[in-house]
């Protein structure tokens, strides 16, 4: 109560300002601005018509608002948005589901576990993290050709069960869980899978959710290996569907602006309220695409 | 089958650490069959083609294709790399354009991003405590947006007639602009070609936010009581950056700048969507390269090959990352 009434006080004898503002500001608020341009110019340009895409020079704010842009591409019978997204969120829903499930469990045998050739098999891991994904492309597509699972989303699902960096990272974490835990389990009878399951997995939240979080973001993002996989359209992902949108719709700029608000800007909503724990992965991993 | 497995497990091993034991091979085995399987067998095999004159289109000998009509050639590929005559093949003539525009991209992401994303941090940490994740959320959304929904928005933005940056150009000289930023060979910049300065500036855009939260993150685990100590001393701002700031920073620095360099020389989604390689292949980068001639010209043995030299260099430089990654555990 008092602090308040402190407080706006200082607001009316305007003084409350000078906590506040800091000479960061005169950098800060035009770079943000400029940041931002590329967005604002994309949305501005699917709410803009077909003729007013064509002037030249081209408008900043549309002048005929229109949402016909956005009823033409979610009507446009050669681009069902929806198969897309599912497309996408089944590819990225699956790869979080096993890579979680495969790195809590090989991250906690890593860390709780003594066994013979243990180093050997963690190096073995780590040896894999540094190679590049260019070098297993090539022979990778000729695997998933030979299995018959070109075009298929399990192409894009199969090879991917297991993420060295989340092996790392979940031992990282299991570290900490206090082994007088799992013994006091034991000694209740609980098998090891039980104790995985029912200590260690809850012990692990906001590491599920970090790690799980970047997982969906890469595979949500991910361009170059469905591309190779993914010739067909039907089973084609959203990125690859833009793309490929943007060079049939050629200069008609409105429409792939819309298609591209419609691909790019609801997930990235999502993402936005979720970047702490993104945030959080990158700083504890340093962990790229 | 399962019944076989559980008796033989359970002979293997008993009593309590036996339990123990069995879980453990319970949980490896099936790991490294994958590893083996996914990417131990596609390494080899990947490490192989590189020697074979191979295409996917050709049916080959038995074993996976290789060799028939998919001839062993050895060190071809490798030797053909070197030829820099002007009369060497198309492909080795592309690559070594690849490797320049590449490294060419490189030296300009790596200090660009560091000389952008260092001061940036430190402006963001200098405001209000709750004004620092606006902020930091304007810089960080292009990380989260597809990298493909970033090279369309930035296509536009570069378009001659249709851009954002040649309407604000003419706007500003006051006549008209029609530079043709990805597209025109001819325009070149202290022997940069425009088209991948353009590229350049888009992904610093998507890439930058990466290394702003690390430098923010790092920023924030600098302990108050040396900054404290430094101010009592009478540092100014400036002073605190160049004294306190960056060499507490260095470790961080070091590690960015390995992983920037790593992921810059990976580069292709913006590539491919931006230019495809163009004008004259001057935004040819090395993944491009390999793509072009591994899936679109069908010459795989050849991609093989340039991807082992590619991962050579990666390699090296990831050895330096394990190095500094050591360090940055410190504080």
């Amino acid at each position: 109560m008092l602090r308040t009434a402190i407080q706006s006080r200082a607001w009316l004898k305007g003084t409350a300002w000078r906590r506040w503002w800091r000479p960061a500001y005169l950098v800060l608020v035009p770079l943000s601005l400029v940041g931002l341009l590329p967005f604002i110019w994309m949305i501005f340009g699917a709410f803009k018509t077909g003729a007013e895409i064509r002037q030249i020079p081209p408008t900043f704010f549309p002048h005929h608002f229109t949402l016909d842009n956005f009823k033409h591409v979610l009507t446009d019978p050669d681009l069902p948005l929806l198969l897309f997204y599912r497309n996408s969120f089944i590819i990225a829903a699956a790869n979080v589901v096993q890579v979680l499930f495969t790195s809590s469990l090989l991250g906690y045998v890593f860390a709780k576990f003594e066994f013979r050739g243990r180093q050997l098999l963690f190096w073995f891991l780590m040896a894999l993290m540094m190679i590049p994904s260019q070098l297993t492309m090539i022979p990778g597509y000729l695997m998933l050709a030979k299995l018959g699972l070109l075009n298929n989303l399990l192409g894009l699902i199969l090879p991917a069960a297991i993420d060295p960096f989340g092996v790392f990272f979940f031992r990282q974490f299991i570290y900490s869980i206090p082994n007088e835990l799992l013994d006091a389990a034991r000694v209740d009878g609980a098998s090891e899978f039980q104790i995985y399951f029912r200590i260690v997995l809850p012990q692990l939240g906001p590491a599920l959710a970090t790690f799980g979080l970047l997982t969906f973001m890469f595979n949500w993002n991910a361009y170059l290996w469905p591309l190779i996989v993914l010739t067909e359209q039907k089973v084609r992902t959203l990125p690859i569907i833009l793309t490929w949108y943007s060079t049939r719709m050629g200069n008609k700029y409105h429409l792939t602006m819309a298609a591209a608000v419609l691909v790019v800007m609801p997930v990235l909503l999502v993402f936005m309220f979720v970047q702490r724990w993104i945030v959080k992965g990158i700083t504890l991993t340093g962990l790229k695409t | 089958m399962g019944g076989f497995w559980r008796r033989w497990l359970g002979r293997a091993f008993r009593g309590v650490q036996g339990h123990r034991k069995r879980f453990v091979a319970l949980v490896l085995t099936p790991f490294v069959l994958y590893m083996a399987f996914w990417t131990l067998f596609p390494l080899a095999w990947g490490f192989a083609l590189a020697f074979f004159d191979y295409s996917a289109r050709r049916a080959g000998g038995p074993f996976l294709g290789l060799g028939g009509n998919n001839p062993f050639v050895g060190l071809a590929h490798f030797r053909a790399m070197l030829d820099f005559s002007p009369r060497a093949p198309l492909e080795v003539r592309t690559f070594h354009i690849a490797l320049k525009v590449t490294l060419l991209f490189v030296a300009l992401v790596v200090p660009m991003n560091l000389a952008i994303t260092l001061p940036l941090a430190v402006l963001i940490e200098s405001v209000h405590r709750r004004i620092r994740p606006i902020f930091r959320t304007v810089f960080f959304l292009p990380v989260l947006a597809p990298s493909v929904g970033v090279a369309i928005m930035w296509g536009y933005i570069y378009h001659p007639q249709r851009g954002l940056l040649n309407a604000l150009l003419g706007k500003l000289l006051g006549h008209m602009v029609a530079i043709n930023w990805l597209g025109d060979p001819r325009l070149q910049v202290l022997g940069v070609p425009v088209a991948l300065f353009a590229i350049v500036i888009a992904y610093l855009w998507q890439d930058m936010g990466y290394n702003l939260v690390i430098f923010i993150a790092a920023l924030q685990a600098i302990p108050e009581a040396i900054k404290d100590a430094a101010r009592i001393d009478g540092a100014s701002g400036v002073q605190m950056f160049f004294r306190i700031t960056l060499p507490l920073l260095m470790p961080t620095i070091l590690l960015t700048m390995v992983l920037t360099t790593i992921s810059a020389f990976q580069v292709f989604d913006l590539v491919q969507v931006m230019t495809d390689g163009g004008p004259k292949y001057q935004t040819q980068v090395l993944l491009l390269h390999i793509y072009n001639y591994a899936f679109r010209f069908q010459k795989m043995g050849w991609a093989a090959a340039v991807s082992l030299v590619m991962f050579l260099i990666v390699l090296s430089i990831s050895l330096l990352q394990s190095r500094f990654l050591r360090v940055r555990w410190e504080f």
